[in-house]
């Protein structure tokens, strides 16, 4: 019997009992490579798609705004957006992998819908995460919630009177409020049962700067790399593994 | 022309449409290579199929919110827009109308009360959209991040590994630990949600049912809104 219907028959007792064994070669010839050839082409269709409706509302209104407001608005908006283009790649590609960080950046949604769902799919397999195990894991959970959420979304777009009155208030009130809270306390719960030695440090990197009124983005990437500083010094020195 | 009656014509709808036609085709082409390699690779097709269903339940939540959420960008903007920007390149529905809110300033405005015109309105089309320029971009560049990463561990696969779970755990400490600090239903709902989330991926392996561990997710994360909302009201 293969490990894999060995794994099929009893499932997983612990996260980490089966070992899954990817071939390297085949895994980068035969996967990765067209994934990146299709992630490619997506991505510089998507950035593309960015400009889209500028364009169209010049080519069908005439309207396009001056240079110089551009150059002011973009020089706001990215104030808020850049510390997150530096802090959301080394945060989540080692645990998405490359598929997973495809949709992540392009399609969105990543610390509320894509990494829960990865990170389900992972715990389902009993795969670690930052392995080509994992990755595949990964992709699979990621690309199933965008193939879920898109069409969602454009449904819940056209319907979007009826939703607010087919649903109480107090409901959705509820999930504008506390199901955002919610999601990410459930999957903190599932990476502190799969690395509780790191959480302590994680929680003093992030409170710290926060009591120091750090902005959000500069305070995610203080957590992030001070922990995994410490994470790779008790590797080094006291053999820890995760 | 007042800005609320081009804000919602076809032309936003299509150039939401060509952005979810390409996302949806990009995820169906990484849902079925993965799929097909990791079969060749061992695993059988109920066991891929598992991974799906956890996947699929829990996200059922997160897109509900979404879409609940963009109900109230729908209201400010559009239906059109929001679509435009809810179905992919999604930002929170607060960073979009901070973004049309930053455009409004950029040409002497303000969102949300009449002096907000058809002048505003262009360049936050504009200025919304590129905001999220910089991830589409870095997309592109997906391929060397595995090989910068590569090159950081030397290709350790302990230290891969520990650098994959201290990331995680990071990030989310960040979001839990600052929605908890603001205390009632916040910090009931994130108590909760943490709580259940432990207890049913560690009952599933007491009771040898994996198949609880599709559902643990997703449970816990709704018991934990409505723990919320009972406390916080």
């Amino acid at each position: 019997m293969s490990v894999a219907e060995q794994h099929l028959k009893t499932g997983p007792a612990k996260a980490d009992a089966v070992e899954y064994h990817v071939d390297a070669a085949a895994f980068e010839q035969d996967y990765l490579k067209p994934i990146h050839k299709v992630g490619t082409i997506s991505s510089l269709l998507l950035t593309f798609g960015m400009f889209l409706p500028a364009i169209l509302l010049y080519l069908i209104y005439g309207h396009s705004p001056a240079w110089s407001s551009i150059a002011t608005g973009f020089a706001l908006a990215m104030t808020y957006a850049f510390p997150f283009y530096i802090s959301e790649p080394i945060a989540y590609y080692p645990i998405v992998g490359n598929a997973g960080w495809y949709i992540c950046a392009n399609v969105g949604n990543g610390s509320n819908l894509r990494v829960p769902c990865g990170l389900v799919a992972q715990q389902v397999a009993g795969v670690k995460e930052g392995t080509r195990e994992g990755e595949l894991v990964s992709a699979i959970g990621i690309s199933t919630s965008a193939l879920i959420s898109i069409p969602a979304i454009l449904i819940g777009a056209l319907l979007i009177n009826s939703i607010q009155q087919f649903f109480p208030e107090w409901l959705l009130s509820a999930f504008k409020t506390y199901l955002l809270p919610s999601v990410f306390g459930a999957v903190w719960g599932q990476f502190i049962l799969r690395g509780w030695k790191y959480a302590p440090i994680a929680v003093a990197l992030v409170y710290i700067p926060m009591v120091l009124k750090v902005p959000g983005a500069w305070n995610i990437l203080i957590a992030v790399l001070g922990t995994m500083l410490v994470g790779w010094a008790m590797l080094k020195f006291f053999k820890i593994q995760a | 022309m007042d800005w609320k009656q081009i804000a919602n014509e076809p032309w936003i709808w299509i150039a939401g449409l060509y952005t979810c036609v390409v996302g949806f085709y990009m995820s169906f082409y990484f849902l079925r290579k993965a799929r097909s390699f990791m079969h060749q690779q061992g695993w059988t097709p109920q066991q891929t199929a598992k991974m799906v269903r956890g996947a699929a339940i829990t996200s059922i939540g997160p897109i509900l919110a979404n879409i609940f959420v963009m109900v109230a960008l729908a209201i400010a903007i559009s239906p059109g827009f929001a679509f435009q920007r809810e179905g992919v390149g999604v930002g929170s529905v607060f960073t979009e109308l901070a973004q049309v809110s930053n455009a409004a300033v950029a040409v002497g405005e303000k969102f949300g009360d009449p002096s907000f015109t058809l002048k505003g309105f262009v360049l936050a089309v504009l200025i919304v959209n590129i905001a999220g320029w910089g991830w589409n971009v870095e997309g592109i560049f997906t391929r060397y991040l595995g090989k910068f990463r590569q090159k950081v561990t030397g290709g350790d696969e302990k230290l891969l590994a520990v650098i994959a779970a201290c990331g995680m755990i990071a990030v989310f400490s960040y979001y839990t630990v600052g929605n908890a600090i603001k205390g009632g239903g916040l910090l009931a709902a994130t108590l909760a949600s943490v709580v259940l989330s432990m207890f049913l991926f560690k009952l599933a392996d007491w009771i040898k049912k994996p198949g609880l561990k599709e559902w643990a997710l997703g449970i816990s994360m709704f018991l934990g809104m409505f723990v919320g909302k009972i406390v916080g009201g």
